[in-house]
């Protein structure tokens, strides 16, 4: 698995596009910012969707809120973008470190959670309920995995400079 | 200045900024992202509901957010106090805070004139449009977020360098 994000690293290098990241001291600083923009879209409409699901915030329907998770995923492409141009600018601070091996590992867990979620039958469960009605256990565990899942990625992406060995 | 030394050189200042602890200055960075993600995440949420995505949610129970929201502010307010007292004499003589500063007010203002306006209001029960006041009010809300996110973020590329020697704060 290593290798192949060395290699990965290798080709954005012989590409060019680290040194395109290097010449314009703007693009990183500029992803950083909208890389939190992107995590504030995400977590306001997961995290809202997980609140309502572990049975706080009872009174919102839960239909028009997986309506927007669309929403969710363009805030998760803005960060999938702005996450690969920091990733381009220094791959090899990331590659070999702890913490953003983490962070891959709880966006992929997060994942699965969500289609999960989709694909059991939990969500349509769920959207036929009323404002004030308790979800199924089972969804209220798939909004735990997913609250805690969150939470975790901004935590390892946070403790990139610090808990990993290359910065 | 002396005043701003004083607070850097102070025990705890010290240990934050120095002693290399995962619950020193890490932890107190990733606490500041998460009370980020508790105030902004709702904040864009009820912005953009107000500017007309996911119309079909009632508006009335997304005022049970403030509470949650407030709860990420006053993190944010702690863990930011103790970042600038570890790094008093760089942080405070750095314009850009105060950029970052004027901008947070302004979100936390038209937020809270938000809740006034429309949560505590008759507009509450209009579950399909927000008054073109409060449009502007979210709008205004959720650039406000964009930039205090942005002057923040920068705080690590303008004005004087601050932190411990050989730790890099730009990520």
């Amino acid at each position: 698995m290593i290798r192949y994000v060395d290699l990965f690293a290798k080709w954005l290098k012989d590409i060019g596009l680290q040194g395109f990241i290097d010449h314009y001291g703007w693009i990183i600083p500029g992803s950083q910012a909208v890389h939190f923009f992107g995590l504030a879209l995400l977590f306001g409409v997961i995290g809202l969707l997980d609140l309502r699901m572990m049975g706080f915030l009872k009174g919102l329907p839960i239909r028009p809120l997986t309506r927007l998770i669309p929403l969710a995923m363009g805030g998760f492409g803005v960060n999938v973008v702005t996450g690969f141009i920091l990733f381009a600018g220094a791959p090899n601070m990331f590659s070999h470190n702890m913490a953003f091996q983490w962070k891959m590992a709880f966006i992929a867990v997060a994942g699965v959670n969500a289609l999960v979620f989709l694909v059991s039958g939990l969500q349509r469960r769920c959207e036929e309920l009323g404002p004030n009605d308790d979800v199924p256990a089972g969804a209220k565990v798939v909004a735990a995995v997913s609250m805690t899942m969150w939470v975790g990625v901004m935590f390892w992406g946070r403790m990139l400079p610090f808990l990993g060995n290359a910065f | 200045m002396a005043f701003l030394q004083w607070v850097e050189s102070l025990g705890f200042s010290t240990w934050v900024r120095e002693s290399g602890s995962i619950w020193s200055y890490p932890m107190i960075l990733f606490l500041h992202t998460v009370g980020l993600g508790f105030l902004v995440g709702p904040s864009v949420a009820i912005g953009l509901r107000l500017l007309g995505v996911g119309k079909k949610l009632p508006l009335g129970p997304m005022s049970r957010l403030y509470p949650i929201m407030w709860i990420g502010f006053w993190i944010n307010a702690a863990s930011g106090f103790i970042l600038l007292m570890a790094d008093a004499t760089t942080k405070l003589i750095n314009w850009d805070f105060y950029v970052k500063l004027v901008f947070i007010a302004a979100a936390i203002w038209t937020q809270q004139s938000l809740r006034k306006r429309v949560f505590a209001g008759r507009e509450v029960r209009n579950h399909a449009l927000a008054s073109s006041t409060a449009r502007v009010l979210a709008l205004v809300m959720l650039l406000c977020w964009m930039g205090s996110i942005t002057a923040g973020r920068l705080m690590a590329y303008l004005g004087p360098v601050s932190g411990a020697p050989n730790l890099t704060n730009k990520f």
